[in-house]
């Protein structure tokens, strides 16, 4: 009897072990995408855009692309996200949640510098790939991280084409105010937005910084003002970008021209400001309009993965359920998972360093722009468009080579503008 | 030069500190009838902005005749928020009436982000502009700080000559000796309360005629801290305290940048607000009931 005891408890266990050794050998029937999205809070609107980007993107590779090609299966990918409230604190224990809990494959990052910094030792710890289409600041790459990649352009190259093209259509502007949020990512852009003035022979005029949540650029502005710039480079995020505009027609600050990051892309930003916001420009990562193809990519050299700009556009309507048409956060995050497709295929695993090190050799392009990463995960292949408001609707005027249209050069004053002057290329 | 940019900031500051005043008036008045801090008060604000906005967005209503639409619907949220929540929690202890008022900024917030959705709006309300040499003043941001001035001295004028203000008067002087007297003190809480978010509600329509843009749910938070401020400069539960405090703020707050971008090397936003958190500090040790209190 007791003989029978132990040996049914042999087997038990053997079917038991078994069964566990099975699991853990057996090959994943999926890859899983985690992501600690901003569903709500202050990033809501740009994580509402990464989310519609990746449900497209993610929706191409299933059921075009056929899913991905690894160890000669080809697997669907799924998208796991919680909404981290555009919170660090979140942000930190959300990650945790996703490689621990649900066991994600990849991490991508939430919006914002300051969100994508805050993840990145979680994911680094647990030895995670960490992907970053919401932070551009290039200090993320400088704290020595294993397992982080860039899909956005880094933050010193954004107003970069706006200075080239200035120095282009007139040479004699040269005084140039500099006027941006006091955050990393701002102060960053501002950092290479100067270097890159003084190396064209601008001369910076005014340098200043204004707080995070301010409600009152006035002080700021009437200064700015005193020190008659030919034009403005500035912003920061959407709020005080839009303030700064509006603040600037209150004041009656003419200038040739003005270019606010984050903002001025945006359509809600012309929602907000109609005729106000005529003639201002943004550097965008990328725009509805920009003329990335299978042929352009062919021209350089470069292999192609991905919807077409048009399918894209499609794919996001669906995803969200809404008529919106996707603005560059949704391309990025987008554009984030084919690189993270093409990896995993090109490592032919997934496990975490050799999809990394796929990534690090990596070069394509796709609906979104060109692709490729420096040794830290910088971003270095994809080039930044420059949009000017025309109009009332979003004209690319730069490079050349991208341009939808001339640029409207100077902007009308803001005592024009107020009665019913559009900006327009002359 | 240097001058011209004072003088306009002092201007700037005055208008924008008449409306901070008046954003605060309903702060202090809850505070000094029912001894009710209301952290939720920014969620008012934004409540009033959104109202601005959606008359002006979808009707073509100018912010001036939205103003008095904008009371009447806060004096409604404050009555159904005093019957349902806060008339149960007046003799609670003071975290209970802090977490129902945070609450009930939160739900204000998602219930006008499930509306409205969380997009940062605004309006384009153009009506001309002022050159006064030192600075320009649009006419949207003089009309919010008359409006700020004027309902300051209407409320004041309420509270002197009608019943309905003394009685409330009274209940704050003694609510035991008002209950004897035949003061309905439990009407003069819901009135006050009313009246409070009332107010409020109506500062967010003055907000946006000084600033129409960043219209947002989670617009309050900003607000709420420096409604804090400017109650405790003026006295936390005195409405007329509050003004003046305002005004207080607003003229330290543009004033103080142009004389810290004298200093070289910082940046004055920074300084400005170091500077009005030093000034609550002292008055906070100096003068513990508020600047302008009698007390």
């Amino acid at each position: 009897m007791k003989r029978n005891y132990l040996k049914t408890a042999m087997i038990f266990f053997a079917c038991f072990g078994f069964l566990l050794a099975t699991n853990a050998l057996a090959a994943p029937k999926k890859i899983v995408i985690g992501h600690p999205a901003c569903l709500s809070g202050k990033y809501a609107k740009a994580g509402e855009q990464a989310i519609g980007g990746v449900k497209a993107c993610i929706d191409w590779v299933n059921n075009v692309y056929g899913g991905v090609q690894v160890a000669g299966k080809k697997l669907p990918l799924a998208y796991k996200y919680y909404d981290c409230e555009s919170k660090k604190e979140a942000v930190t224990s959300l990650i945790a949640r996703l490689i621990t809990v649900n066991k994600v494959n990849v991490v991508f990052s939430a919006y914002s510098s300051g969100l994508t910094l805050r993840g990145a030792p979680v994911a680094e710890s647990h030895g995670m790939l960490y992907m970053d289409h919401g932070g551009a600041n290039n200090k993320i790459f400088r704290q020595g991280f294993k397992y982080i990649v860039q899909t956005i352009g880094p933050a010193t190259n954004y107003h970069q084409g706006t200075l080239n093209m200035i120095q282009k259509v007139d040479p004699k502007a040269k005084k140039v105010a500099l006027a941006y949020e006091d955050s990393e990512f701002a102060k960053m852009v501002m950092h290479g937005a100067e270097g890159h003035a003084k190396k064209l022979g601008f001369n910076v005029v005014f340098k200043r910084t204004y707080p995070k949540g301010v409600t009152d650029l006035t002080p700021l502005l009437s200064a700015l003002k005193a020190s008659k710039p030919d034009f403005i480079i500035g912003g920061g995020h959407f709020e005080d970008g839009q303030l700064f505009n509006r603040q600037m027609a209150d004041l009656d600050i003419d200038v040739k021209a003005l270019s606010l990051i984050a903002a001025a892309t945006l359509p809600a930003f012309y929602k907000a400001l109609t005729s106000m916001a005529e003639g201002v420009m943004g550097p965008s990562h990328w725009e509805y309009g920009v003329k990335y193809s299978v042929e352009e990519a062919k021209k350089v050299g470069l292999n192609w993965i991905g919807p077409d700009q048009d399918e894209f556009v499609a794919l996001f309507k669906k995803a969200l359920g809404k008529e919106i048409i996707p603005d560059y956060h949704a391309a990025e995050a987008g554009a984030q998972v084919l690189a993270y497709v093409l990896a995993v295929e090109k490592a032919d695993s997934l496990d975490t360093r050799k999809v990394r090190a796929a990534l690090g050799d990596l070069t394509f392009m796709s609906f979104y722009g060109g692709w490729d990463v420096d040794d830290t995960g910088l971003q270095v292949g994809h080039s930044m468009v420059d949009v000017q408001w025309q109009m009332g609707k979003r004209i690319i005027v730069w490079p050349k080579e991208a341009q939808t249209g001339d640029v409207a050069y100077p902007m009308p004053t803001f005592a024009e503008k107020a009665r019913g002057k559009v900006a327009l290329p002359r | 030069m240097l001058l011209e940019q004072l003088s306009g900031n002092l201007i700037q500051g005055i208008i924008l500190g008449a409306v901070y005043g008046m954003a605060t008036m309903g702060l202090s008045l809850i505070f000094g009838v029912l001894k009710v801090v209301n952290v939720g008060h920014g969620a008012f604000i934004m409540v009033g902005a959104f109202v601005t906005l959606w008359l002006f967005n979808a009707l073509g209503i100018n912010p001036i005749i939205a103003l008095p639409g904008a009371f009447v619907i806060g004096m409604g949220l404050g009555l159904i928020f005093y019957y349902t929540t806060m008339q149960r929690l007046i003799k609670a202890p003071e975290l209970a009436t802090l977490l129902a008022t945070f609450s009930i900024g939160i739900l204000l917030e998602e219930l006008v982000k499930l509306i409205f959705g969380s997009e940062f709006r605004g309006y384009n309300w153009v009506v001309g502009k002022i050159d006064i040499g030192v600075t320009v003043l649009p006419l949207s941001k003089l009309y919010a700080c008359i409006g700020s001035v004027i309902i300051a001295l209407l409320l004041y004028l309420w509270f002197k000559k009608t019943r309905a203000g003394s009685a409330i008067r009274s209940v704050v002087e003694d609510s035991e000796g008002a209950r004897v007297c035949g003061v309905n003190v439990g009407g003069a809480y819901a009135l006050s309360f009313a009246l409070g978010i009332g107010l409020t509600v109506s500062s967010g329509v003055l907000l946006t005629m000084f600033i129409p843009v960043g219209i947002n749910p989670y617009m309050g938070g900003g607000y709420t801290l420096k409604a804090f401020v400017i109650a405790v400069l003026g006295g936390l539960s005195s409405p007329y305290g509050a003004f003046f405090g305002g005004l207080v703020f607003g003229l330290i707050e543009n004033g103080s940048y142009t004389l810290f971008a004298l200093i070289p090397g910082v940046e004055p936003f920074a300084l400005t607000r170091f500077l009005s958190f030093v000034i609550l500090l002292a008055i906070l040790l100096i003068k513990p009931t508020g600047l302008l209190s009698t007390k």
